[in-house]
C-alpha cells in the first residue's frame, strides 16, 4: 500500500522524464489563460500569456517539478519558433502596401524611434547600475517576442529576463500611447497604429485592432518592420561597442 | 494536407536562413533572415499561396504557445537579478514613456510636413 502512495506521488517526476508532460502542461495553461482573460472581459493591461504564464509557473511550482527538465521538454515547442517567425513575414508582406501611402514619415521615424527605443532603454539601466547581462536582456525590449528571442540569444542576454521586460513593456506602451496621443492632441489612426507597433509589439497591435481596422494594419507594419531593423542593427551595435 | 504544404515552405525558408547564417557567420538569428527571404519574395511573385497563409496565420495563432516557456522561466530566474530591479523598472518605464513620446512626435509632425508639401505642390 505504501509502495503505491510512493509510486504516485513520484509521479510528477517519473511522468516529466518524457517531453510530453511539458507540452501537456504548457497547452492546459495557454487555454485555461485564454479562458480566463475572456472571463475577466478582456483587460488590456493583462494580455493572455501573462495569466497563462502565471498558471503554468504555479503549476510547476505545485507538483514542485524540476523547472530545467520542464524547460528541457518545452524546447519541443520552442523548435516550432523558427518556422513561426519565418510565418510573420506573409502579415508584413501583406501590409508592406500601406508604406506606400505614407512612405516618408514611415521611413524616417522607424530607424530613429526603433533605435531610440534600444538607446533609452540601456543608457538608463546602465545608469542606475545594471550588469552587461541585464542591458543585453533589456534591448530588444520593443521587439516582438519570437524576434527578440533571437536577437537575445545573440547578444548573449537572458531570454526569461528578456520575456517579462518585453510583456511590460507592451502593456506600458499601450498605456502611455493612449495618454500621449490625448495629452499631444493626436487623432490620426495611422500614426497611433504604427507607435503602438513599434513599441508595444504584439500586445500594442492587438489594442491597435481594437482602435480602428486602419490602426490594426499600421501596427502589425511598425510591429514587422521594427522587428527587422532591430535584428538586423542591435548584434552589429553590440558588437561594437 | 494544405496547411502541411505551407509548413513545409516555411521550414525550407527558415533552414536557408540557417544556411545563410552558419556559412556568411551573419549575426541575425536564421529566423528572421528567413522571414526577410520570406518578404522578399513574396514581394516579388506578389501575392501569397492559399497552402502558406493557411499556413502561416496557423502558427501566429498559437504563437503566445510557444513563447510561454520562455515567460515562465522569469518567475524560476528572478533571484539571479536580485539588486537589478530598479534599474530594470527604470529601464522599461521611463524608456518606454520616452520612445512612445519620440515616436508620436517624430510621426505627427513628418505626416503634417508632409500634407503641407502636398498641398503646395
Amino acid at each position: 500500500m505504501t509502495d503505491l502512495l510512493e509510486r504516485f506521488l513520484a509521479l510528477p517526476n517519473t511522468l516529466s522524464a518524457s517531453p510530453i508532460l511539458a507540452i501537456g502542461l504548457t497547452l492546459g495553461a495557454f487555454f485555461a489563460g485564454n479562458w480566463l482573460f475572456r472571463r475577466m472581459g478582456r483587460p488590456l493591461w493583462l494580455p493572455p500569456v501573462v495569466l497563462s504564464a502565471f498558471l503554468l509557473s504555479a503549476t510547476i511550482a505545485l507538483l514542485s517539478l524540476d523547472y530545467t527538465r520542464y524547460q528541457q521538454g518545452a524546447q519541443w515547442l520552442m523548435l516550432l519558433l523558427g518556422p513561426a517567425t519565418v510565418a510573420l513575414g506573409i502579415p508584413l508582406y501583406q501590409q508592406m502596401h500601406h508604406v506606400r501611402a505614407l512612405w516618408r514619415p514611415i521611413l524616417c521615424t522607424l530607424p530613429i524611434a526603433a533605435s531610440l527605443a534600444a538607446v533609452y532603454a540601456v543608457v538608463i539601466a546602465w545608469a542606475l547600475g545594471a550588469t552587461p547581462l541585464v542591458l543585453a536582456s533589456l534591448a530588444p525590449k520593443s521587439v516582438t517576442a519570437p524576434i527578440a528571442i533571437g536577437i537575445t540569444e545573440q547578444l548573449g542576454g537572458s531570454v526569461p529576463l528578456m520575456m517579462g521586460g518585453l510583456l511590460v513593456t507592451g502593456v506600458v506602451a499601450t498605456l502611455f500611447v493612449d495618454l500621449l496621443s490625448r495629452a499631444l492632441s493626436i487623432t490620426d489612426d495611422r500614426i497611433l497604429g504604427f507607435a503602438l507597433g513599434l513599441n508595444g509589439h504584439a500586445v500594442g497591435t492587438a489594442r491597435a485592432f481594437e482602435i480602428s481596422r486602419t490602426a490594426g494594419a499600421f501596427a502589425s507594419l511598425g510591429m514587422g518592420l521594427t522587428g527587422v531593423f532591430t535584428a538586423l542593427i542591435l548584434p552589429l551595435a553590440f558588437r561594437l561597442w | 494536407m494544405s496547411m502541411l504544404r505551407g509548413f513545409l515552405t516555411l521550414v525550407l525558408c527558415f533552414m536557408l536562413g540557417e544556411a545563410l547564417r552558419l556559412v556568411f557567420l551573419i549575426p541575425v538569428s536564421s529566423g528572421v533572415l528567413g522571414m526577410i527571404l520570406m518578404t522578399i519574395t513574396l514581394m516579388l511573385k506578389g501575392s501569397v499561396s492559399d497552402d502558406l497563409a493557411t499556413a502561416s496565420q496557423g502558427l501566429i495563432s498559437v504563437l503566445v504557445l510557444l513563447i510561454m516557456p520562455g515567460v515562465v522561466g522569469v518567475f524560476f530566474s528572478a533571484d539571479q537579478f536580485s539588486g537589478q530591479w530598479l534599474a530594470v523598472a527604470g529601464a522599461l518605464l521611463v524608456g518606454t514613456f520616452l520612445s512612445v513620446l519620440t515616436t508620436l512626435l517624430l510621426m505627427a509632425s513628418l505626416v503634417k510636413a508632409g500634407q503641407r508639401r502636398a498641398s503646395d505642390d
